[in-house]
């Protein structure tokens, strides 16, 4: 250290007495596992989403009257275009680094989801979501949601043919609510689609709203962790509801951080060059009545797409109010799936009547409820989310749309029971081969219903 | 990993402990990798700054960050791996209510003294900062030669803000009128007030052969202190007077500043009559328009 850091430091400490909490903080042992990085890929992803957001925010015009672009693209000189895709032209052709960072934002977006899918997919699996946990488990459902929210805004606002019609969606779906729909939707939208208020909107939503909201319940959902401490596997000969093994935040933890961060943006950095994230200037901008084909949502969206494609032709004219299948599909069945997300800790509590506090993980397959669970749930969600490229399919396969629409309905039913029913029956099984009972497998004499000493 | 101490089982007593250490895996080797690693990402930082700021290729740039990105985070990996212990350790987890363990395990200090590895890391750490920072300057275009001039051209027309052309007459004694190029109207920097003042009154520094009946003058209405439009005009003294920070100017005398925190003078339009007897400008204005630049 030289002696100009030292003075810096030790007048801080003076100041601030943070020595004590530091080197308290530097040796708070952290439970250690690679799956426990996955939250963190979701942080780092937000990093980077924040950063390049900010100079996309610089260019971006978040409007859509129309504009004559007279940039270098050949493709647009001269053509009036909203001024939302014009500034996007504009950012892409004639901005430098302009393409680099709407490439690494929008790789960061897929990552930053599919980092929290994953996550919530560990969290599910090894029960970390159990007593005293539930609270940070529903934290990061809403957190889930509201990162949804955030990359479906973010895919809005290009206003390319794409974004146009996924907003078109929305709008339908907000419409398809039973008695307030109407009023939902102009709420949201200002008037009927596609009003010249929806993308200043979006925007406020997608550049303040939603990134302070999220940053707030991160704050908190991290400042869970720190209170409860991490979950940890079990591990021979250490009591882990008494005990927290692991490493020290000083200096593997640390380490593995900062590498991760760099390793983050040095994979984003090299997935702009290799795979053409967000050239939605392909696509055209959004003009009403004309789309193409392929006209699939972002990824994490198919599954409520595929809903919307499989499910009959429904719409009861009852008498004051109007149910659509874009409910029964869009809205109900989406609002179900996350209930059941947000439910599953207290029926598995009440199934196997545990008590007590649980720091210690497990293996899905020792517990058949949650293991059947998870299967049919996800498989379900998978389904759907295949159905969401019917079409493709169509078009690889030379099979009609129609039968893989039907197949399609079937398989929705009929996959994820049938998992369901060969999990839960398998992981029985396996239990009774090993003469465990549920949980178990718990470090020390615990049994299912043992409550955390 | 080495236990230490035996096997955990003998933790009861409360206390957070190291339970397993693993020596750092330090090497010539090693450092060489660090040093190596280093020099890349603090090179790759450097490229992508003055690639992005030169307008180079996507591939370039793009591919100087991420490389710069990729061996900063395996130098850190190694530097880590080579300088400190792997260190496992336990402590009581806290039940509700508890206060936190007052007691923690010793620091995990770093093994032997390495400051040229520490260094080349922040070093490169600090130029792939630097070459971030490129992307600020992309924000704004080049100033070039933006500032120096304004929308007038010889034989340019001088219109009202309706758009029409005016004659010498249209601006009776002792009126004003703003107006701006053929084409250009609201284009800031080129706002002239024209201004009426008594025959024969104006002198030097004014452009007199600019001067149109001998009492028709234009000045740009941008102040020369902070750009507000120079919009009053007071008739006794012939001064015009800038509303936000009270700079007034004698029209007389070529507009040099008599009061206020105005330093220089507004640059006079030169201007003439066209063979249809409307105001043209004879050229764009001689002197800077509106407030000093660095």
């Amino acid at each position: 250290m030289t002696p100009l850091f030292a003075l810096l430091l030790s007048t801080l400490d003076e100041r601030l007495r943070l020595r004590q909490p530091a080197r308290k903080t530097l040796n708070k042992v952290f439970p250690h596992h690679w799956s426990f990085l996955l939250g963190e890929v979701a942080l780092f992803s937000l990093v980077m989403l924040v950063l390049t957001g900010i100079f996309l925010t610089m260019f971006y015009r978040p409007s859509t009257d129309l504009v004559v672009y007279t940039g270098s693209s050949a493709l647009y000189h001269g053509q009036s275009l909203p001024a939302a895709f014009e500034s996007i032209v504009r950012l892409t052709y004639d901005v430098n680094g302009g393409l680099l960072f709407r490439r690494i934002h929008r790789g960061a977006a897929h990552l930053f989801i599919a980092s929290i899918i994953l996550h919530l997919l560990r969290v599910v699996l090894t029960g970390a979501f159990r007593r005293p946990r539930e609270l940070n488990y529903h934290l990061g459902l809403v957190l889930l949601l509201l990162a949804f929210a955030l990359g479906f805004t973010g895919y809005s606002l290009p206003f390319d043919s794409l974004a146009g019609t996924g907003i078109r969606v929305a709008y339908s779906e907000l419409l398809s609510f039973p008695l307030v729909g109407d009023r939902l939707a102009f709420w949201i939208f200002g008037g009927p689609f596609p009003t010249g208020d929806v993308i200043p909107r979006f925007f406020v939503f997608h550049v303040l709203l939603l990134p302070a909201i999220i940053g707030l319940l991160i704050a908190g959902h991290l400042g869970i962790v720190a209170r409860q401490r991490h979950t940890q596997f079990p591990r021979f000969g250490i009591d882990g509801h008494r005990w927290v093994y692991g490493k020290p935040l000083w200096p593997w933890q640390f380490a593995e951080s900062t590498t991760l961060v760099l390793w983050l943006g040095g994979v984003l950095a090299a997935s702009a060059l290799l795979v053409p994230w967000a050239d939605v200037t392909l696509l055209g901008p959004y003009r009403p009545g004309i789309v193409g084909n392929n006209a699939q949502p972002d990824w994490y969206l198919f599954w409520v797409e595929g809903a919307l494609r499989i499910f009959p032709p429904l719409e009861w004219d009852l008498p004051g109010v109007t149910i659509a299948g874009t409910f029964v599909a869009g809205v109900l069945l989406p609002g179900i799936v996350v209930a059941g997300l947000a439910a599953y800790p207290f029926i598995e509590r009440k199934v196997y009547d545990l008590r007590g506090d649980w720091h210690v993980l497990s293996n899905p397959l020792e517990i058949p409820l949650r293991a059947g669970a998870a299967m049919g749930f996800f498989s379900f969600l998978l389904v759907l989310s295949a159905a969401a490229t019917n079409d493709i399919l169509s078009l690889m396969t030379g099979i009609p749309v129609e039968t893989i629409t039907v197949i399609f309905r079937v398989a929705a039913l009929a996959v994820p029971t049938a998992l369901t029913v060969a999990v839960v029956a398998y992981s029985r099984r396996r239990l009774r081969a090993r003469g465990l009972e549920v949980g178990s497998s718990e470090a020390g004499p615990r049994r299912a219903g043992d409550p955390a000493p | 990993m080495t236990p230490v101490g035996g096997q955990p089982a003998g933790h009861d007593d409360g206390r957070p402990r190291v339970i397993a250490e693993r020596p750092p895996a330090g090497s010539q080797v090693n450092d060489a990798l660090i040093i190596g690693a280093s020099a890349v990402a603090g090179l790759g930082g450097v490229v992508f700054g003055v690639a992005l700021l030169a307008g180079a290729p996507l591939a370039i740039y793009g591919g100087a960050l991420a490389i710069s990105l990729l061996a900063l985070a395996g130098a850190v990996r190694r530097y880590f791996a080579g300088r400190f212990p792997d260190v496992e350790a336990i402590e009581p987890r806290a039940e509700l209510g508890d206060a936190e363990p007052a007691e923690a395990i010793a620091v995990v200090e770093a093994v032997g003294r390495r400051p040229l590895l520490a260094r080349m890391l922040l070093g490169a750490a600090a130029l792939i900062g630097l070459g971030l920072a490129a992307p600020v300057a992309v924000l704004g275009p080049s100033p070039g030669q933006a500032l120096r001039r304004t929308a007038w051209r010889r034989g340019m027309r001088l219109v009202t803000t309706d758009g029409q052309p005016i004659r010498p007459d249209d601006v009776a004694s002792g009126g004003v009128a703003s107006v701006w190029p053929e084409g250009e109207i609201f284009t800031e920097t080129a706002a002239v007030i024209l201004v009426r003042v008594t025959p024969g009154s104006a002198q030097p520094p004014t452009v007199l052969e600019w001067v149109v009946d001998d009492s028709l003058i234009a000045y740009s209405k941008v102040c020369t202190h902070a750009g507000c439009p120079v919009a009053l005009f007071r008739e006794e003294d012939s001064a015009l007077f800038c509303p936000c920070h009270q700079s007034t100017f004698d029209t007389t005398r070529g507009a040099a500043p008599t009061f206020g925190p105005a330093a220089r003078a507004l640059p006079q339009l030169p201007m003439g009559v066209d063979a249809d007897g409307f105001l043209i400008a004879l050229d764009d204005f001689r002197a800077q328009v509106g407030p000093a630049f660095g």
